[in-house]
């Protein structure tokens, strides 16, 4: 009884982290940003989230893996993601509805990252937060050098 | 297909599920306000100490000793006041015991006053000899006053100090463990429903939060507004008695005319041969408190909890209704939080995509662990 008050378990703490997202943080940081995330088990098949959804929160994949697609075109994928990718990050800065579905293609681990915690870190712990922030901005610079090349490619 | 959270409004069955749901808690809460009292005074405690963790949290210390260092510094200083305080006032007890009863001495010389004066004016009031019968009441319930009351006030203080006691206790583990009951709670939610309730839990905390906040911004704006009109008409100490009437206030109606009653005795052992005095600090009472009815209370706590100002003032009168006095102080928490769950039960019950990815994901689970029984 009350197992939920016991101490969180250590090894979850170290895949949590591998991603890139924490990849500038130390051990005591990371322990502080567990307790902004919710852990979430996810079966071979079952949907993260729709396209079109409001989104709410970020995604970490722990362990296993997640395909995105667009809505109901699961056999043309856009991304399949493994341990320490995380998704769904836009949902840390607006209201947009979510651009694809995610679902889970094995057993996966996730840690969710919710908008409202994200925000909260931010006022309590500013340095960090600005971290994940700075690793989120590559991410999305990444991903728009690459749309920008493809795009360049197919002209 | 899944609606932003911001598109959904509540219906009509929605709306009297929540009235009727707020209606059954303040029942039951009535039942249980041993319990009640001091998880309210640890929610006040815990959201007053909440940014003192939050800074130790930010300077690096783990939760727990967070929670720790700032419930023991709490404890320590009010054991301290505490120290500091009573033997203040041991010593003063009986020049306040003499304070008491000349204010009250004041207050019945007034009533007095006022119905000879009526006598005089009116002749129905004059036979009846209501002053003279007013104070043959009071002059018996003054004389077995101790006897009848005090024994019953002694063993109701000793009945309820236990459980006030709760309350530090309630406090802390708040502060220690709030964050991981939050998150057990998170875990019992399936996942196809879960990040529309992880925002609902977060509202329903914003929500208590917020409410708070409103109390005691209304507090704040009843002692102002009383403590500048007594001022103005020159009653002694008008900061701390516009003060003690706005905290009297958290319990609405009730308090109110607690406060007015305060107030009126001042004003009347103040300025003895003066009872307009006394009349214009009850015509200033009555006026603040409808400001405060039905301007600063909506405006602060309703407005906290995002209610509209009708429903606040009708939701009041319903509390008390159902639950009296403990129904009165606790009808908005209660509704602001059940207005919450409700919006968001109806909002994922009323989504079909929701549920039906709940139902797939139960199919899945079921062939998970009855695969090998088909083979």
């Amino acid at each position: 009884m009350f197992g939920f008050l016991r101490p969180g378990d250590s090894a979850a703490l170290h895949r949590l982290g591998k991603s890139a997202l924490f990849a500038g943080l130390t051990l005591n940081e990371l322990k502080i940003v567990e307790g902004f995330t919710h852990d979430r088990h996810f079966l071979p098949g079952e949907v993260v989230f729709d396209e079109g959804e409001v989104g709410q929160a970020l995604y970490v994949i722990v362990s296993g893996s997640v395909l995105i697609c667009r809505q109901g075109q699961a056999d043309r994928p856009i991304a399949r993601l493994l341990g320490g990718n995380f998704f769904g990050e836009l949902a840390l800065l607006d209201d947009s509805p979510r651009s694809a579905q995610a679902r889970a293609l094995e057993r996966t681990e996730i840690a969710v990252l919710f908008r409202g915690d994200f925000e909260r870190l931010l006022q309590s712990h500013a340095h960090i937060a600005s971290q994940i922030a700075m690793a989120l901005a590559r991410h999305l610079g990444r991903r728009l050098r690459q749309m920008v090349a493809s795009d360049g490619a197919e002209a | 297909m899944n609606g932003a959270p911001a598109d959904y409004r509540s219906g009509p069955i929605v709306w009297a599920c929540v009235i009727a749901c707020t209606c059954v808690v303040l029942f039951v809460f009535q039942k249980i306000l041993w319990l009640v009292v001091p998880f309210v005074l640890a929610l006040i405690i815990y959201y007053l100490l909440l940014p003192l963790k939050l800074k130790l949290l930010m300077g690096g210390v783990s939760h727990d000793s967070a929670a720790g260092l700032v419930a023991g510094g709490a404890f320590l200083a009010l054991a301290a006041s505490f120290v500091l305080v009573l033997p203040g006032m041991a010593a003063h007890a009986m020049t306040w015991q003499e304070s008491s009863l000349r204010y009250l001495d004041g207050g019945l010389s007034l009533v007095t006053a006022t119905l000879r004066q009526l006598e005089s004016r009116l002749a129905i009031l004059a036979q009846a000899q209501v002053s003279e019968q007013f104070s043959r009441l009071v002059a018996e319930h003054s004389d077995k006053f101790a006897q009848r009351y005090l024994g019953d006030f002694a063993l109701g203080l000793a009945a309820w100090a236990p459980s006030i006691l709760l309350a530090p206790f309630l406090a802390f583990f708040m502060l220690r463990d709030g964050w991981r009951f939050k998150r057990f709670l998170g875990r019992a939610v399936p996942n196809a429903f879960f990040e529309r309730t992880l925002y609902l839990l977060d509202q329903v905390d914003r929500t208590a939060r917020l409410y708070f906040i409103g109390l005691i911004q209304l507090t704040l704006l009843d002692a102002v507004c009383l403590a500048i009109g007594l001022w103005i008409i020159g009653i002694t100490g008008a900061l701390f008695l516009g003060l003690a009437t706005a905290i009297l206030a958290w319990i609405p109606y009730i308090g109110s005319i607690l406060g007015c009653l305060l107030v009126v005795l001042v004003a009347a052992t103040d300025f003895p041969g003066q009872p307009e005095i006394a009349y214009g600090t009850v015509g200033l009472f009555i006026l603040v408190r409808l400001l405060d009815d039905f301007v600063f209370m909506p405006l602060t706590v309703g407005k906290s909890l995002n209610m509209h100002p009708l429903l606040t003032v009708l939701m009041i009168f319903v509390g008390g209704a159902v639950a009296g006095v403990p129904g009165l102080m606790l009808v908005l928490p209660v509704l602001g939080v059940a207005m919450v769950l409700g919006e968001t039960v109806g909002l994922v019950l009323t989504d079909p995509r929701l549920r039906a990815r709940h139902v797939f994901a139960k199919q899945l689970r079921r062939e998970l662990v009855t695969r090998d029984l088909r083979a």
